[in-house]
This record gives C-alpha cells, structure tokens and sequence, in this order.
C-alpha cells in the first residue's frame, strides 16, 4: 500500500504541538486583545488584530530561538530535551537534579524576552501601519520640573527619574499586563492538562 | 451523443482559448512555449545558461499561470484561498528540486515564506516594477500573513529537528510516544527493534568463538574471571559499532551475568538502555544463552549432558543461545543483584 509507506516514512509527527500550540496561540491573542483593548482604548479588530500578530511573532521567534539554542547545547541537554519532547518527562542522567532550576529559569527568561519583543513588535506594527503617535512634545526642563512638583505637592504620582512626566508610557504597561494575562492562562492550563491528563497524556 | 461530444469539445475550447490577451492561459502558454524552447536550446546544444534560463521563465510562468488559474476560477477549499500555496510549491519545487539529496527539507521549510512572497509581492511592487504602498488595512493583512507563514515554517523546522533527533538516535522510535505532549505517530508503522538487538548478536558471535567447543575446565576459568570478560565484551561492542557510529552507542550498556544450572550455566546477557525512555527506569533486553558440558563424541548434541561424569574423558563446552530477546523494564542489576 503505497499511503501506508508514506505514513511510515513520515515518521513521528509534531502533530500534538501544533493542535495545542494553536489552542493555546487563540486563548493567548483573545485575553491579550481584552487588555490592550482596555488600556489603550483600541477599537475590537485593530486590538484583535495586534495581539494575533504580536503573538504569532513572539511565537515564531520563540521557535527559532529554541531550535537555535537546541543545536548548540551540550549532546547530555540535548538528550533531556528529546526525552521530554518525545516521552514527557525527564531520565536520569548528569542534569537529573538541575533539570527543574533550569526549566523554571528558562520560563522567567522566555517571559522577558516574549515581554521585549510584543513591545519593540507593537511599536514597529504602528509604525508600519503609519500610526505612531507622534514622540511626545520634549517638555523644556522648567516646566517638567515644575509639573513634577506640582502633582508632587498633590500627592498624585510618585514620578520616577528617566520615566518622564507620564511615568512609564501607557504603552510598555499595557503590553506587560498583556503578556502577563496570557503567559498565567497558559500556565494555568498547562497545570490543568498535566493534572487531569487530558487527551490521553 | 453527437450533440454531448460538440458541448464538451465547446467547454474545453473555451477553457483553452484565453478570452483577452491578458488572462492566465495566456501565461500557461508561455510558460509551454519556453519549456519547449528550453528543450529545443537542448537539443541543439546551446549554452547551460540558454537551458537554464528558459526553463526558469517557464517555471515561473507555471507558478503565476496555475496561481492566476485558481484564483480567477474561485477554486477555493473551506473558503481558504490556495493560489498563493499552490505557487509557492511550484516555486519551491523548482528551486529546491534540482538540489538532490535533502532538498525536501529546505523547500518545505521555505514554502510558507514563499507563499507569503506570492502573496506580498503584487501588492508592494506594480507592474512596471515602481514601489507600491497598499493601505493600512492590506499592510495589517501582510504582517499578519507574514507571521503566520513564519509560525508554519517552524513547525515545519521542528518536524525535521526530531527526525534528525531520530536519526542519532534510531532505538528512540522503538519505544512509545503515547505520552508525549508534542508528537504524534500514526498508528500501524512498523516499529524498528533497537540497536540494543545488533549490540546482543555481536556479543552472542563473540561468545560463540571464545567458549564453543572449547574444553569445559577452561571455560570455567574463563568464566571465573567475569568482571574482565564484561569489559572485554564492551570493549569488541564499541570496536564493532566503531565502523557506523552513531551518538547512541554510548547510551547502550553491556552486562553479562553467568547463573549455574544444574551440571552448567545460563548466561544472561543484557544490552540496556541508559537513554531517555518512555517509562520510569528504562529498559533492557535480555538474550539467555545455555552453556553446558557436553562429551567429546556428541559435541553438538545436548541431550546428553545428563550422563553421569566419570563415563567421559574430557567434557566440551557448547553454548546455545535462544534468538529472541524480550524486552524487560527497569534495570536487570536491580534484579540480579550487583556483580
């Protein structure tokens, strides 16, 4: 039968990753879409269509990242990968103990560095798109100090040295919130998958 | 009947006659024109350059020819529009294709950014070759596009990373991938025996050679000395997989363990496997092999070996070893004890 021999010669197949990464990418792009709806005021598509593009971005970098790093690292890591992509958990070797450190400080990394891109992603889209918002108008030194003093004496904002008058730019929060919201959701229901063992794993 | 061939031959004249100049069987055309030019070029002899020159202009022609044919023609499955798919396929056939060896790797991973390229490209350059600049809502569209394309061109990476993965390692395939949160096999592949099997037959020959046949008392000095005996087994193992490395020897641990039995031995022999495994503590194949003091005149019968001694002069080993090798979880030295 010649569709049997090419299923055998397709091997084994990232067929699960790609269903879950996909369900995990549309929960991720819907909750981030919520929040920059919310903080910066967008209408529904524009703030849909941010987030799915700043996600799949994230996400396809994120990719190349690990099949980079994957190809450089010792064959004993390598070894632990495989075995986790392959059969969801760890053997016993020289990494056995460092393993869970390193996995935890990997998801901080991943956070930032995911945090870093939507950012710098998000300010290149708008600038594409031909929306960026004109840099605000340099405040002469005076004046800014003055202002500073001014809510000081209101008891309003704390204002930081180097955040400018505004504090940090409503952007850089709204886009921390956002990729703060998605990575806990998709914390949670990875928690919930290897918990409850759905879908058979 | 007349009258249904006359309908049918009218339909297929119309598919074939482009109704303007500026139509898609048009580009069909040229793109038959210049395949056929480029064979003509070859037969003649002309230069490779002619050759290759015409045959690109006609694979690019194809590509935008069977592009323009679907799009035109509404051929769209579940609403998906595969015009640009079907394009960048033949592009990167015609690219890739030539290459040999591993070309399928390359192509399938440059497929979805040259999808995205058919895509992209009619909409920033115009006829005449000058920049276009689309509108916000198109320039949206393509940067979604072009992560999309970019997310499907990782999948398609990562596809080839395990099976890279599977070719260091061939004894990975032999075991289950149920529990995997990544990967997925289609049920009913035969499923290759581990290297695990050749690493037993290799120490099975060389078990053969030292002991068959040899005079019992020796082969039981040889056995006292079981520690060295192991090692020199690995030892032949590695100079033997030596010639077709590959990174998972050094995963593969050989271990022998002689038990007696009755008048002679059984011999235990396991290959077991230190790698990564889909149950807790791996797992280890094990080939039992008899080794029994036969008389001199009936070496390669065993039945005897139940004769009294004393009858016989000089008794011969014979060791028969049985073909298969169940597969057993965990660690035989927790079994059997530590040697």
């Amino acid at each position: 039968m010649p569709i049997t021999n090419l299923l055998s010669e397709l091997g084994i197949m990232p067929l699960r990753a790609i269903v879950f990464q996909s369900l995990l990418l549309m929960v991720a792009i819907v909750l981030e879409a919520m929040v920059l709806r919310q903080q910066l005021r967008l209408g529904y598509r524009p703030s849909m269509q941010y987030a799915a593009t700043l996600n799949l971005l994230a996400t396809s970098l994120g990719w190349m990242a690990f099949l980079a790093i994957e190809a450089m690292l010792p064959l004993s890591l390598r070894s632990q990968i495989i075995s986790y992509v392959l059969f969801n958990r760890f053997y016993a070797n020289s990494w056995r103990e460092m393993l869970p450190v390193a996995v935890v400080l990997a998801a901080i990394a991943a956070f930032f560095a995911t945090y870093w891109i939507k950012l710098q992603g998000l300010t290149w889209l708008l600038k594409l798109l031909g929306q960026a918002p004109a840099e605000a108008p340099p405040i002469p030194l005076e004046k800014d100090r003055s202002q500073i003093y001014d809510r000081a004496r209101r008891g309003q904002i704390a204002a930081l040295p180097g955040m400018g008058p505004q504090g940090p730019s409503p952007r850089a929060l709204a886009v921390l919130q956002a990729n703060a919201a998605s990575f806990t959701a998709i914390l949670a229901v990875l928690l919930v998958v290897n918990q409850v063992g759905v879908l058979g794993w | 009947m007349v009258g249904f061939f006359r309908q049918i031959l009218t339909n297929l004249g119309n598919l074939l006659r482009p109704p303007r100049y500026f139509a898609w069987q048009t580009v069909i055309y040229m793109s038959l024109f210049s395949w056929l030019m480029s064979m003509l070029a070859r037969a003649v002899f002309a230069t490779p350059f002619t050759v290759g020159l015409l045959a690109t202009i006609s694979w690019i022609c194809l590509a935008i020819g069977v592009g323009w044919a679907l799009e035109t023609n509404k051929i769209r499955p579940f609403g998906i529009s595969i015009a640009p798919w079907v394009s960048g396929a033949i592009l990167c056939l015609f690219l890739f294709g030539s290459w040999g060896g591993r070309w399928l790797q390359p192509a399938l991973v440059a497929w979805p950014l040259m999808s995205f390229a058919m895509v992209a490209i009619p909409t920033l350059v115009s006829w005449d070759l000058s920049r276009k600049s689309p509108s916000a809502v198109v320039r949206q569209q393509l940067a979604l596009l072009f992560c999309l394309s970019l997310l499907f061109s990782s999948w398609f990476q990562f596809y080839f990373r395990i099976q890279s993965w599977v070719r260091d390692y061939p004894s990975l395939v032999a075991d289950s991938v149920d529990n995997s949160a990544f990967v997925y096999r289609i049920p009913g592949q035969a499923i290759a025996l581990p290297a695990g099997v050749n690493h037993l037959t290799v120490a099975e020959a060389m078990l053969q050679e030292q002991v068959n046949g040899k005079p019992w008392p020796s082969v039981e000095r040889w056995l006292l000395n079981e520690e060295g005996q192991r090692q020199a087994l690995q030892r032949q193992i590695q100079a033997e997989m030596g010639q077709h490395p590959s990174l998972e020897d050094a995963l593969w641990r050989l271990d022998l363990q002689p038990l007696t039995n009755g008048l002679g031995y059984t011999l235990k022999l396991w290959a077991i496997w230190t790698g990564p495994a889909a149950t807790q503590g791996g797992y280890y194949l094990e080939k039992t092999c008899q080794l029994m003091p036969v008389n001199q005149n009936v070496i390669t019968q065993t039945e005897d070996t139940g004769a009294p001694p004393g009858y016989t002069t000089t008794q011969w080993a014979s060791l028969t070893c049985n073909l298969e090798t169940p597969r057993q979880a965990g660690n035989p030295r927790a079994v059997y004890g530590s040697s």
